[in-house]
């Protein structure tokens, strides 16, 4: 006699199930049950994870799921076949529609409605007359398709209450069915299911009580066992494997599922597509289609007639002409770029047939998935594509795709630390010791180096427990633009729920479950950049007529070489961060290519793999080049030899190691997810043996699986590198031509990127620009450029003044029909609050009509939002003059201090985050003079700070960030009024003067300089907190107390608590920290 | 500077949680206890205490001397203090927290607080920073501004502090009225000494200390008697009660019941009755009172229920006269709780489940002939007696509280069982061995 288990709860019903669903299928497999049915409460979200893990182990899966009614028992309920699931998909929707987000509220008369065609099992408590009621209503409503649960609860008087459930069930002709109600697959989960059960509630284990499950073994038991706790109940048992049978469906029954695309009347999905990308041949290549593309279309088309994917790429080419007609620019980019079919509809940009790129990695016949085109948009305009996008295929038959928020190692211990009733500063500060994406936690050893005991039996449960919780699915939220697209209505497919944010909604399955169901997906992306370029273009085209795009500007300049060379690149796409600055000098980047290669190689992947450097010593010097095996020489050579991208390192595997591409691709997704649990080591290990059987070094087998390693979590393919080095090359010719231009556009596009506005201005500013400062008559909310082609200056906007609201700018301009001659005028004549005026006095915006901040702050606080009524009706009367009119109060005449030069530094800080005056450190040069600091300007003068040299130095902290690969070096980058210093601090330095790192604003330091090429590093000896001279800028006139802290608002940091930069006594230098 | 901030720069910091409530009760407090000091103190939250040395300092010899003293006595709390002395409340506190602290000179004020910053008006931190901004940074600067402007510009609430600071207005203060346990002494003309005499004095004694505990609506908890002997010995008897009590002969019989501790050796010539714990205890009526008498209702049996426990407790101890009340736990062992007698139950569903009218305190090991894995046993030998088993119940699987630190890690199959004799036991498995565990009635 066999049994299959049908209760089973996953944790996708969160904090609930305690096992993941491939543990729970593996499980079964090995206690020789044939299928399995999942019932998650009120949710789908596990099935398809489910439904994979059965196909690899031979089990059929039941899908199905348990409904908590409102107004009755719970039931469980399995679709027959796919009309039945559309039903039953529908009413999940619908339930969740109802509860709004996370929840499901049906009643039974819902159930009904909905009830042809699914089997359902009802759960009773007590056989009381409830459950007769019930039982009677069950089987008019479902016929033979219904059933009773038969569950052991190991609660005393049980054989009685089974008896009378099944006597019940006689009475009203319903079969009883066993289940276990099955919440992990061992019994040991126990111990976790509690501890879900307290997160859940928000309690402490101590407090739990009866919260927790109180009915004893919810794990699953071999059939045998089932079959002798039910030996009074055979027919019971066998009823379980009849409901398998009966329901013959399968999630494999919902694949293929996209939109129709017939943009030609008459003429198929496939032959559209075909027609379209010889159109574009033919307009990319005005000169003739050389044989070679050709050749290169021909295979793609047939493999994506052979895959019927036609409709797919014609839906992705759709969505990026929209956005084009709308005036957004857009990019495809990962490994579409690899396709010419998307080069020819205009989705990338890259010529794939000069590139030489596997099409193999975009879509394989063996992978069997569908094909993944990621386009980026304008980041602030990607709504309106989705928009578009809703009402284009319809609201029923477009959503986002879910992401499943799991556990991570810091969560995981905060939340098992308060169930298990642990304080809170412990739990802080165990979570601290976790690194953010390690599948760890926290080791007893690291517990104990902050001085806890390890053999603490609650702290010890307590790390082991938080482990195990390590990659549990917490709350489902949604994709920031992974979009399903279906033919038919969605909500027949997969329960679909409102997301949080209005007109959204969200289905439930991730991106790994639509792939692995074959439902096509397109991910609408943002990138601030894009939107950077675009007003760039659009200033071009008003400023010099000229009209451009990114695929228009002019290809290989070499000023824009080599200006990237001199690794001046503040502000410029992907290459404006520290590290990549580092590599530019010594990578010198001459070609297009060269930046595909920047970009790719300061990745975690070549980094890891320690290529990086002998790919540098190999471009120095040709002679090193040599290829592990002749045939990698193709694949290789490009890259002189050394792996540096995606494909590279999968082709290693498949060449070196005798990998199948199936199995390769296996290998990298592996390491991206937490699904294939286990796999990592017997993929290390065959790989390392085939490359040992086939000869190559250990050492270069190593790094090569470390890099494939890296690439999993960071997965940088040529072709996406290529995709983003035309952005990279695009925003490099611009700030080198148009450096006015660059500034304006990339202020107007904030926040983006790595720097902030004061960093932009002053590199613009160092580059020959003008920039004018914020002024109530002449500034609009975005900055603009001032004065004709020949020479240009830029205005700052409104938007840099902090804490002014856009609606309130807008007043601002929009009654600016005449410059305002006053304060009390624009109060006046644009109805501003006081508020806002006090923003725009504090940014000393009303300079360019005579006020100087403090008249201005004196002005403005006079004035009162609403006027009194007796001078309104003056005004109205004696409103000839709309600016002039109105009865001002006479008030003597108050003597303001003059500002000192030093404190109006200090309050362009505060107000707008930079200065156009002198740099703050310039107040302190004497100070720092008679401590023997040298200006930073004097790092560059190979003279005045040749290698070696011992200086001493001191400014402002910009940045501190420690690398995740960096092992604990920590880079803090300095600014003076000159330039700037990049320190290098080892860890054990770190440790020993962490606190002064973290809360210093202003840094001196001893160290030596360290020379290579043109880049400067200065390896620090000794630290010195300076932060009390930053103080003196401000205090030139007062006592020492008078200027209060402004409250710090301080910015979140990643992952290292620190981002902050406190301010001191007024001046808030925002520092980016990075770990 | 948020928390995680706080411990990215301090590696082993130590939080504790800010309790603005109790800092407030301690801060009261702290008040009270300057009262030894002078009479008028008032608390100037949240960190302040306002205290009214007019007419005092030639108690101490002199302000400074004044100063020292209260400077030491509160260094001895442990407290860091800073003291400021002026002729206004906002001098004074100005001095404390801006200037260099100590004493500003009668009549000095105006030119002590020139140079000290704005932030010493008591203003909000909002308005002394747009102040600054001005370019205003000292309260000197402020003297000579139009007071009208400053008015339009800040509100009237900043002139009117710099008058208070000055002198130019008067500032109320509301000082703390001092609190002491109530109590009452009694002296006696001759020492007694006899058991008599001594009843008297303390029937006398409850009946005064009752009347005052009834004005101020509190009822006693506890009770301190304190006997004065001629010889300079103090005796003393300490009472307790479960609930607030006013009742000045059930009080009385409480002490009474500990009169044979004390020894009245010579003679005892005064007695003080203190109660040094009191709660709320609301009026009672008189009515009512009558009617529960007559009629044995719940109120009136609820206060004799209470006096009854007074009196064991003062008999037996308060460790042994104690209540159950059940617990969410299925765990045998931890099902019920200890309370204190007359705390308030929950009345929560108790447990449904079947449990033995007696449980024993540790579970004794008996033989037993089962069939594995869970049927339950033909029979059992308890204390070498046979017991066949002709009914039986389970099993009832019961999982340990495993975050508990006790020894039992593993399941419980329990059963109910029944002997030919017709007693039902309660046996379980554990592993491979039996106990019984308990019997049903």
């Amino acid at each position: 006699m066999n049994y299959a288990e049908l209760q089973v709860t996953s944790n996708f019903s969160f904090l609930r199930g305690a096992s993941h669903p491939h543990e729970l299928v593996v499980a079964a497999q090995a206690l020789g049950m044939t299928a399995i049915g999942i019932a998650d409460r009120g949710s789908m979200a596990g099935a398809v994870r489910m439904h994979v893990a059965c196909k690899q182990a031979g089990l059929r899966l039941v899908v199905g799921c348990r409904l908590d009614l409102d107004d009755g028992l719970p039931l469980l309920v399995y679709p027959t076949d796919r009309a039945a699931y559309a039903r039953l998909s529908q009413l999940l929707s619908f339930g969740k529609s109802r509860a709004g987000k996370g929840g499901c509220s049906l009643d039974y008369a819902d159930v009904r409605a909905a009830s042809d065609g699914l089997i359902a099992v009802l759960v009773p408590d007590r056989p009381d007359a409830r459950l007769g009621l019930e039982l009677t209503r069950l089987k008019r409503d479902f016929g033979d398709r219904a059933y009773v649960a038969l569950t052991r609860r190991f609660r005393p008087g049980e054989r009685a209450r089974l008896a009378a459930i099944v006597d019940r069930a006689h009475g009203a002709r319903v079969m009883p069915v066993v289940t276990n109600d099955v919440l992990y697959h061992v019994p040991e989960r126990r111990m976790l299911q509690d501890v879900a059960t307290c997160i859940r509630e928000g309690c402490a284990i101590d407090d739990a009580g009866f919260r927790r499950e109180r009915f004893a073994d919810r794990f699953l038991k071999p059939p045998a066992e089932m079959v002798r706790l039910f030996a009074d109940y055979p027919q019971a048992i066998e009823a379980s494997t009849e409901i398998a049978e009966r329901c013959r469906f399968s999630l494999d029954d919902l694949a293929y599922q996209y939109p129709e695309e017939a943009p030609i009347p008459g003429l198929n999905a496939q032959e559209a597509l075909e027609r379209f990308t010889w159109e574009g041949a033919a307009r990319r290549y005005p000169d003739g289609v050389s044989e070679t593309v050709r050749a290169q279309l021909r295979k793609e088309l047939d493999l994506i007639a052979q895959m019927r994917y036609a409709p797919y790429f014609l839906t992705v080419a759709r969505i990026v002409r929209a956005a084009r007609a709308m005036d957004i620019l857009c990019q495809g980019r990962g490994s579409a770029a690899n396709s010419a079919v998307c080069f020819m509809l205009d989705i990338t940009e890259i010529d794939p047939t000069k590139s030489n790129l596997l099409f193999e990695r975009f879509i394989s016949t063996a992978r069997n998935e569908p094909p993944d085109i990621d386009v980026d948009f304008e980041h602030e305009r990607r709504e309106e594509v989705i928009q578009w996008i809703y009402e284009t295929y319809g609201r029923d038959r477009s959503a986002l795709a879910a992401t499943v928020i799991t556990y991570r190692a810091k969560g995981a211990i905060r939340d098992v630390g308060k169930a298990m009733g642990l304080p809170q500063d412990v739990t802080a500060a165990l979570s601290k010791q976790a690194w953010a994406w390690s599948k760890e936690g926290v080791s007893g050893e690291q517990a104990q180096s902050l001085g806890f005991d390890a053999g603490d039996r609650r702290l010890a449960m307590t790390l082991d427990l938080a482990r195990e919780l390590i990659g549990f699915p917490r709350h489902l939220s949604q994709h920031p633009g992974g979009f399903v697209l279906t033919r038919e209505p969605l909500a027949d497919l997969v329960p679909v729920e409102p997301a949080a944010m209005e007109n959204r909604q969200v289905v439930e399955w991730d991106k790994d479950d639509l792939d692995a169901l074959k439902i096509m997906k397109v991910d609408v992306l943002g990138l601030g950049m894009l939107g950077c370029l675009r007003r760039a273009f659009t200033m071009l085209e008003d400023v010099h007529g000229w009209e451009l795009a990114v695929a228009t500007i002019p290809p290989e300049d070499k000023d824009t070489y080599r200006m990237i060379c001199r690794a001046d690149t503040v502000g410029v796409f992907q290459i404006e961060s520290r590290a990549q600055m580092s590599m530019l000098p010594r990578l010198r980047p001459k070609e297009f290519y060269d930046l595909v290669i920047e970009v790719a190689i300061v990745r975690p992947g070549p980094i890891q793999g320690n290529m990086v450097h002998p790919y540098l010593k190999r471009r120095q010097d040709p002679k090193l080049v040599t290829y592990p095996k002749p045939e990698l020489e193709a694949v290789l050579k490009k890259t002189l030899g050394v792996p540096l991208f995606q494909e590279q390192a999968m082709r290693i595997a498949i060449e070196c190691a005798g990998f199948t591409p199936d199995e390769a691709d296996g290998l990298r997704r592996s390491m991206a997810t937490f699904r294939f649990d286990g796999k990592v080591e017997s993929y290390e290990e065959q790989f390392l043996k085939g490359m040992a059987r086939n000869g190559y070094p250990e050492d270069f087998a190593i790094n090569c699986f470390n890099q494939i390693k890296g690439f999993g979590s960071y997965g940088f393919p040529e072709s996406h590198a290529a995709s983003f080095a035309i952005l990279v090359y695009a925003s490099s010719w611009i700030k080198c031509h148009y450096p006015a231009i660059f500034c304006c556009a990339i202020l107007n596009a904030q926040p983006m990127g790595f720097y902030q506005p004061a960093q932009l201005i002053r590199d613009a500013r160092e580059h020959g620009v003008e920039v004018l400062p914020v002024d109530v008559n002449v500034s609009r909310w975005d900055s603009t450029i001032e004065g004709g082609p020949k020479r240009q200056a830029v205005r700052l906007g409104l938007r840099l003044v902090k804490g002014l609201s856009v609606h309130e700018a807008e007043r601002l301009t929009s009654c600016r029909y005449q410059p305002y001659p006053s304060i009390e005028a624009l109060h006046r004549r644009s109805g501003l609050k006081v508020a806002s005026l006090e923003k725009l006095a504090d940014a000393n915006a009303f300079v360019g009509m005579g006020i100087d901040r403090r008249r201005a702050l004196w002005d403005v606080r006079a004035l009162a939002d609403s006027v009194l009524p007796l001078f309104a009706h003056a005004a109205r009367i004696g409103g000839a003059n709309i600016d002039g009119g109105g009865i001002e109060i006479m008030e003597p005449p108050a003597e303001l201090p003059v500002m000192p030069a030093g404190r109006h530094v200090v309050e362009d800080y505060a107000a707008t985050g930079f200065s156009l005056r002198a740099h703050p450190v310039s107040f302190l040069r004497h100070r720092l003079e008679s401590r023997g600091a040298m200006p930073f300007g004097h790092l560059a003068d190979p003279v005045k700070a040749r290698d070696g040299k011992r200086v001493r130095l001191g400014g402002l902290i910009l940045v501190r960030q420690r690398p995740g690969s960096g092992e604990g070096v920590v880079f803090i980058t300095l600014e003076d009024e000159t330039g700037i210093a990049n320190l290098v601090v080892w860890p054990d330095l770190f440790e020993k003067q962490r606190r002064l790192i973290l809360a210093a604003t202003m840094l001196g330091c001893i160290g030596r300089v360290q020379r290579e090429g043109i880049v400067v590093h200065v390896v620090v000896e000794e630290l010195i907190d300076l932060s009390h001279l930053l103080r003196q800028v401000a205090r030139e006139e007062a006592a020492p107390d008078t200027v209060p802290d402004a409250t710090p608002s301080m910015p979140k940091s990643r992952d290292l608590y620190t981002r902050d930069i406190r301010v001191t006594h007024g001046i808030k230098v925002p520092t980016r920290d990075f770990r | 500077m948020d928390v995680a901030h706080a411990q990215a720069l301090v590696g082993d910091l130590a939080l504790v949680p800010a309790v603005p409530e109790s800092d407030a009760t301690g801060l009261a407090l702290l008040g009270d206890w300057c009262h030894r000091f002078g009479p008028i103190v008032a608390v100037d939250a949240p960190d302040g205490l306002l205290f009214d040395a007019g007419g005092l300092a030639h108690l101490y010899g002199g302000e400074d001397r004044l100063l020292e003293v209260l400077e030491a006595r509160l260094s001895a709390l442990g407290l860091a203090v800073r003291l400021g002395l002026a002729d206004t409340v906002g001098a004074a506190w100005a001095w404390a927290r801006f200037g260099p602290a100590g004493i500003i000179e009668s009549c000095a004020q105006h030119a002590a607080l020139a140079s000290l910053p704005v932030a010493g008006l008591r203003i909000e931190a909002a308005i002394a920073k747009r102040l600054g901004q001005l370019g205003f940074g000292r309260i000197g600067q402020l003297y000579t501004l139009p007071r009208a402007s400053l008015t339009r510009r800040f509100g009237p609430h900043l002139v009117t502090r710099l008058d208070q600071a000055l002198g130019a207005v008067e500032e109320p203060v509301a000082p703390l009225t001092p609190v002491e346990d109530p109590n009452l002494c009694l002296g006696f003309a001759e020492p007694i000494a006899t058991p008599e005499d001594l009843t008297r004095a303390i029937h006398h004694l409850c009946a005064g200390l009752c009347r005052m505990l009834a004005e101020h609506g509190l009822g006693a908890r506890r009770l301190l008697l304190v006997c004065h002997r001629v010889d300079g010995v103090n005796g003393r008897i300490g009472i307790g009660t479960v609930r607030a009590n006013r009742d000045a002969g059930h009080l009385a019989r409480l002490l009474l019941e500990r009169l044979d501790t004390i020894d009245p050796g010579f003679g005892i010539e005064a007695m003080r009755l203190i109660a040094t714990r009191t709660d709320l205890q609301a009026p009672e009526q008189l009515g009512t009172l009558h009617a529960n008498h007559s009629d044995g209702g719940d109120g009136g049996g609820d206060a004799e229920l209470d006096m009854l426990v007074d009196r064991l407790i003062g008999r037996l101890g308060a460790a042994h006269v104690y209540r159950m009340q059940p617990v969410e736990s299925d765990w045998p062992e931890h099902a019920m709780h200890r309370v204190a007698p007359m705390a308030e139950t929950y009345a929560a569903a108790l447990p449904v489940l079947p449990r033995p009218v007696r449980l024993l305190a540790y579970p004794e090991p008996v033989e037993t002939t089962a069939l594995m894995p869970d049927h339950p046993p033909a029979q059992f030998i308890w204390h070498g007696i046979r017991h066949k088993v002709v009914h039986a119940d389970g099993p009832e699987r019961l999982t340990p509280e495993w975050w508990r630190g006790g020894k039992d890690r593993a399941e419980r199959d329990y059963f109910q069982v029944e002997d030919e004799s017709g007693r039902r036991f309660w046996l379980f498995r554990q592993d491979r061995a039996w106990f019984l565990h308990g019997f049903f009635a």
